[in-house]
């Protein structure tokens, strides 16, 4: 019993416990039917891809400011080799990944050689991918900040099942968002490496203390730059979902996501200074934020407490967590 | 118990630069026995702990493990031949479990097509056995090393060099910033691991800790050797003073 | 913590409660809501994507919710915390999901809007549109589309500059990426008919004054500023145009009542009233009718703007705009 109290991932599920009572109380019953459901699951799928990548490489003891305008970075190549270059959809696909893989790489290296913190090197990429993004919509519309034309472009590949859509519609009304099974798997990878394999362990190890886990023969730079490619390829999955599903793109896409995503992690359990966390966690966190942002639109109560709302409920995951970590850690306060 | 000691320094000298930090060092280790290294601040006790690890490569003179002369190229190949040195930060990772520091960098695997998990039953089992030899119970491998206490995480730290291989053990001041009762937990790791044959320095400033379990010491004063006498030949008073610089009275 | 500085702590705290104890209790219940929850299966939700927080979208919810009083309905606002299309579309879903009355919106992405507007349209709720999105409300299931199309706006802009007698011209532009926005430039370049420098900024007071000056410095040749939002951004371009010592003709989009005062002073050129109030009340005003008898225009646009406001008739309008309602 005592074990289960310093599991990381206790305050975000206590936390999604805690939400969902509060808005079966006070929303719409619309909200906890199918479509509601799915409509809640929606941000909160798109911001948990997120979250994994963010949270990990958070437990490595590092951070990916830029993934946000990654995102919108990602959606620009995406729709431009789709619309402008008149690709098919699984080349679009291939490039993206590979912009953000390169991307990803980018951050790392430079991180790793020079021994910046990476809060402030991937802060510099947040603010060049954004300016790329914009300077590339202008060149590849002409003028706009918006391309348009994605779905006619992509017309009906055999890929687009995987990317776009609802899945099991067949099985009940509205089915399953693509990207809310997305984000099972990639949370579900995630969790899975954390706990159970080599390579989480020596994530904990870079996050918990890199000398020590250098000294102790952990290749924690190749961990590193591994993370760092990772997030950015979750930023490119999501940026291929949101815009193969608007069927647009514009320059604000993915606008601030970089600190939602972190928020999602800490309320999931992942400790700022690395060493300590959970995808499990993260997964519940951006349920709970999903929940909160569309939730409140099924109540009554002001739009304008959302960014209260959204505050205060970080603030308690962030102070219950500290607590379940003190005990697990057995930090003396 | 074997004539060939398994690590000998002869006249070891380190110099960086033009500062000068070992002049002629000499030191035997034997099997099953503990080795103190003492000397004040200064001494150049961690530049030869250094060299013995393989951390730096000597000015002048030789070391030979079981009697060869061997030249480490890194602290990797100095582990390789057996010769593990527990630095006083440990290399343990407080947030992480006990389970997964004694594994750490070392992990047990099991392969699931290209991927290797960790296999953690082993890793549970075997971390509790070898705690439970060296005379510690863990209640839980899963809890974290910041749980336990200054010398709960030492012996972890001994019991993990010795697990995978040690044959020499080298502690860097492993008693210096611990309290009694801890203090004596790890005394009795020490002399466990003596009692295996391996071949254990201990380093200290601590006189006292020193007689605790020491069979020979060696007193490292401004860089040479000043003595080195067995337990029956020395008492507490007179090694206080070589620390101090002194010299031993003419046996009269 | 010292005593001091807990005793500090205790009277801070408690002379807040004070203060909103004391204001709770003599605030009264407003008629309104009350009135209007008691007609509650007359629901209006309004989605656009003007952040709570922005001047002008204040005036469009202010005239939307003086509509939904005078008629009384109930409405409910809302928007995305930043220029987010695809949070707007899970908006509007969620809207849908609640089978309100009757749904309001504004169109800036057809593409990423058109799933769930469609969807709303087809389960049968009444909705209408406004701001942006003119030509393709209708093709979306829109009844009337109220607003102005920005880039026509920007368009008529270019070319009241070109007959004033300009000769080059900034545009500045405080959040680019939202293409509402960004349409305008691109209209009083194509009205202006020659090149129009864009400058991008933030909605930050100094920052703006600062970057519109030191355009200014860079570029002598520059004689006429373009803004498109009057509080945040036309105020301070004002004074950077002052401090240049040039003469410069500042016009911006919106109003706001510093602006008004400059135009009154005669340091500005003029304002494009888009007539925000009109949008959000006509939208309300309209759509409740078709709720409650079915009525609604067969013109399928209402286009509310741009109204110019210059120096004549400035003092009129000010008052009005300190009220949020110009």
């Amino acid at each position: 019993m005592l074990q289960l109290a310093r599991r990381p991932e206790l305050g975000a599920i206590g936390g999604l416990f805690v939400v969902t009572i509060f808005f079966a109380a006070t929303a719409d019953a619309s909200m906890f039917t199918a479509a509601g459901v799915m409509n809640v699951l929606s941000p909160a799928a798109q911001l948990g891809i997120l979250a994994v990548g963010a949270g990990l490489l958070m437990v490595a003891g590092e951070f990916d400011l830029s993934i946000g305008s990654m995102v919108a970075f990602a959606g620009l190549v995406f729709a431009a080799t789709l619309v402008v270059w008149g690709a098919p959809l699984p080349i679009a696909i291939l490039l993206t990944f590979a912009f953000a893989i390169s991307a990803g790489m980018l951050n790392a290296q430079i991180v790793l050689k020079t021994g910046l913190p990476s809060f402030i090197v991937t802060l510099a990429s947040l603010f060049i991918l954004r300016g790329l993004t914009l300077v590339g919509l202008k060149w590849a519309t002409e003028g706009s900040t918006q391309l348009r034309g994605v779905r006619e472009a992509v017309g009906d590949s055999w890929m687009l099942e995987l990317f776009s859509g609802d899945a099991f519609a067949g099985l009940f009304a509205p089915g399953i968002p693509v990207e809310v099974l997305w984000f099972v798997a990639v949370a579900a990878l995630g969790a899975f490496v954390l706990a159970r394999t080599r390579f989480g362990n020596w994530t904990l190890a870079a996050g918990g203390d890199a000398n020590a886990a250098r000294n102790s023969g952990v290749p924690v730079a190749d961990v590193k730059a591994i993370l760092f490619v990772a997030t950015a390829c979750c930023a490119a999955l999501v940026a291929i979902l949101t815009v193969l599903d608007a069927g647009s793109t514009d320059a604000r896409r993915g606008f601030q996501k970089e600190f939602e995503a972190i928020i999602a992690a800490v309320i999931g359990g992942c400790l700022l200074t690395g060493g300590f966390g959970s995808i499990v966690g993260a997964f519940f966190g951006s349920i709970i934020f999903g929940m909160v942002v569309i939730g409140l639109t099924y109540t009554d109560i002001d739009q304008d407490w959302y960014q209260v709302f959204l505050g205060g409920m970080l603030m308690m995951a962030v102070l219950f967590n500290n607590y379940v970590r003190k005990q697990a850690t057995g930090e003396r306060s | 118990m074997s004539n060939i000691p398994l690590l000998e320094a002869r006249d070891v000298a380190r110099n960086f630069g033009s500062v000068v930090s070992l002049s002629g060092v000499s030191l035997k280790l034997f099997s099953g026995e503990v080795h103190c290294l003492l000397g004040d601040n200064g001494a150049g006790k961690s530049t030869l702990i250094k060299i013995l690890s393989g951390v730096h490569r000597p000015s002048r003179g030789e070391l030979l493990v079981d009697g060869e002369p061997v030249s480490f190229a890194s602290p990797r190949d100095a582990l390789d031949r057996g010769i593990a040195t527990v630095f006083q930060d440990l290399a343990m990772i407080p947030l992480m479990s006990v389970m997964r520091n004694f594994f750490l960098g070392r992990e047990p695997i099991r392969r699931l097509g290209p991927v290797s998990l960790f296999d953690s039953k082993y890793a549970e089992r075997v971390t509790r056995d070898e705690m439970e030899k060296m005379g510690i119970r863990i209640r839980d491998p899963h809890q974290a090393v910041g749980t336990l206490s200054g010398g709960e995480r030492q012996c972890i730290a001994i019991a993990r060099a010795v697990h995978f291989g040690a044959r020499v053990l080298i502690l860097d001041e492993p008693t210096s910033a611990l309290g009694v009762t801890q203090t004596e937990l790890v005394l009795k790791c020490i002399k466990e691991v003596r009692s295996r044959g391996l071949g254990v320095i201990f380093i200290t400033h601590n006189v006292r800790h020193a007689l605790a379990v020491g069979d020979r010491f060696t007193v490292l004063d401004r860089g040479r050797t000043l003595e080195c006498r067995t337990r029956d030949d020395i008492g507490l008073d007179e090694l206080q003073d070589l620390m101090s610089g002194g010299r031993l009275p003419a046996t009269a | 913590m010292s005593n001091g500085l807990k005793i500090v702590w205790a009277a801070a705290v408690a002379l807040i409660a004070g203060v909103i104890l004391g204001v709770t209790m003599f605030e009264k219940a407003d008629p309104a809501r009350a009135g209007a929850r008691a007609a509650s299966n007359e629901r209006i939700i309004m989605i656009t994507h003007g952040q709570a927080a922005d001047p002008y979208w204040n005036i469009v919810r202010n005239g939307a919710e003086e509509a939904a009083k005078q008629v009384g309905v109930e409405l409910d606002y809302r928007a995305p915390e930043t220029f987010d299309m695809i949070r707007m579309a899970e908006l509007i879903t969620s809207a849908a999901n609640q089978k309100p009355a009757g749904i309001i919106v504004s169109i800036p992405d057809a593409s990423a809007l058109s799933a769930p507007i469609r969807g709303a349209v087809q389960s049968g709720i009444p909705l209408v549109s406004i701001n942006s999105g003119t030509d393709v409300a209708a093709e979306l299931g829109s009844m009337i589309h109220v607003g102005q199309d920005e880039y026509q706006t920007g368009k008529k802009v270019g070319e009241r500059l070109r007959t004033e007698g300009a000769r080059k011209v900034l545009c500045v532009n405080h959040e680019v990426g939202n293409t509402a926005l960004d349409a305008r430039c691109k209209g009083v370049e194509d009205g202006f008919g020659a090149a129009v420098a864009v400058l991008p900024t933030s909605t930050d007071y100094q920052e703006v004054r600062s970057k519109i000056a030191a355009a200014l410095s860079g570029d002598s040749s520059i004689d006429a500023i373009v803004t498109l939002n009057a509080s945040q951004v036309g105020e301070p371009a004002v004074e950077a145009a002052r401090e240049s010592g040039r003469a410069i003709r500042v016009a911006t989009f919106d109003l706001s009542p510093g602006f008004l005062e400059a135009l009154q002073r005669g340091e500005a050129s003029f304002a494009v009233d888009p007539q925000a109030w009109l949008q959000g009340y006509l939208g309300t005003v309209l759509l409740a009718n078709r709720i409650r008898y079915g009525v609604m225009p067969a013109n399928p646009l209402i286009e509310t703007g741009p109204r110019f406001v210059t120096q004549a008739d400035a003092g009129k309008v000010l008052s009005l705009s300190k009220r949020a309602i110009r």
